[in-house]
């Protein structure tokens, strides 16, 4: 620890940070980040992406990129799809595994958004692994973060986890923009709409919480493969269903941090 | 103005209806924080030592008194606060002039340790 306490980082070029985030892993939050991010760049602005999942990246695969980085002919951040991209998958071989107690978890994230040339960006998303531990800390306590977006699948398995990871959120003092239910339903073959993991959860737990709900993904195959090929729905199937879903997140994530006051830091010591 | 004890800090909308802190000073031996509805806490030194929510305060608290406990050399010297930093926006870190400083202190805790005549009757202001 150093003296002091945490190191608080100054990040000015970042005009807004958002964390995407879930209790339970699975839900999609990658999907939905890198869709998000996609969709946040097509309106026009300077979007980054940080894969903050030090021990199970899955940004580099969603986004085409293979294996690791050579820093000495690629710079970091990386640029696709016209936004810079920085994980732990570009830094170890896909195979390796990251056995990492939580300091050097914090070392590696705060290294990520303070050390590397972001340049500036209107949005930052950050996808936060599942659960409420050293990733989420670390961005809670040392990184202005400017609000989250929860995912949730429908079933109460789901839900509750999420709940935990708003709770989260209202402890450390962090506006939650909203509730984003994945895998919300499936359109058969015959156009019926199927809700195959339960009906209204998502929504529910909007209301319970008081938190607004942004909008239901529904289940697409086409999402799966998209991601397994490296190009995410909002550039690879624009013209569907799901991708216009992603793009109304989008504007509401736009809105909706329009909305949010801008706080000022707590004060220090006279 | 002295109106008790925080309400609930924070909900999930965007309203700004917490309580938050204005100003921190240190005064003899105590931290005085004047809050955004008008009171001011009072926290002695010692209190706050003695609340210190980390682990290891945490796990000594439940450990039977032991009057033959020997103390360590910086348990000798007065308490004195080195540094009171803020934690993200929900919480301050204190530093002792003893090196300890893993408590983080979440506003609605350090509120609720406010030792002034009206969060806590019965004792002098």
């Amino acid at each position: 620890m150093q003296p002091g306490g945490l190191p608080k980082l100054s990040l000015p070029h970042m005009k807004n940070i958002v964390a995407v985030a879930s209790g339970k892993g699975g839900v999609g939050k990658s999907t939905v980040a890198s869709n998000l991010a996609l969709s946040l760049c097509g309106m026009g602005f300077k979007v980054g992406l940080l894969d903050a999942d030090i021990y199970g990246p899955s940004i580099p695969l969603m986004m085409g990129i293979q294996g690791q980085v050579d820093q000495a002919t690629t710079p970091l951040p990386l640029d696709r799809y016209g936004i810079k991209l920085m994980s732990m998958g570009f830094l170890v071989p896909p195979e390796k595994a990251v056995i990492w107690r939580g300091p050097m978890i914090h070392r590696a994230l705060t290294q990520f958004l303070s050390d590397m040339a972001w340049g500036d960006l209107d949005y930052m998303v950050v996808d936060l692994p599942p659960g409420t531990g050293d990733a989420q800390l670390t961005l809670t306590q040392s990184v202005p973060l400017t609000a989250a977006v929860v995912v949730t699948t429908p079933q109460e398995v789901s839900l509750i986890d999420a709940r935990k990871g708003l709770e989260m959120f209202r402890e450390v003092r962090v506006p939650v923009l909203g509730i984003i239910e994945n895998m919300s339903y499936f359109v058969g073959e015959d156009g019926k709409r199927y809700e195959i993991f339960g009906h209204g959860g998502g929504q529910k737990l909007a209301k319970a919480t008081g938190v607004p709900f942004l909008g239901a993904i529904p289940i697409d195959p086409l999402v799966v493969q998209a991601g397994d090929n490296g190009m995410p729905m909002v550039i690879s199937h624009p013209e569907s269903a799901t991708a216009g879903a992603f793009r109304d997140l989008g504007k509401v994530v736009v809105k909706n941090l329009a909305l949010a006051p801008s706080e000022a830091p707590l004060p220090g010591l006279s | 103005m002295a109106v008790g004890r925080a309400k609930r800090l924070r909900t999930f909308d965007f309203s700004m209806n917490d309580i938050l802190p204005t100003k921190l000073q240190k005064d003899s031996g105590l931290i005085r924080i004047q809050w955004s509805d008008g009171h001011e806490s009072v926290l002695p030194y010692k209190n706050l030592r003695n609340a210190c929510p980390c682990a290891g305060c945490k796990e000594e608290a439940q450990k039977p008194l032991n009057p033959f406990r020997i103390l360590k050399t910086n348990e000798l010297a007065p308490l004195e606060v080195s540094r009171l930093d803020p934690v993200g926006r929900y919480a301050y870190r204190i530093t002792w002039a003893d090196g300890h400083d893993t408590g983080i202190f979440r506003l609605d805790y350090l509120r609720s340790l406010c030792q002034c005549g009206s969060c806590q009757p019965g004792k002098p202001g």
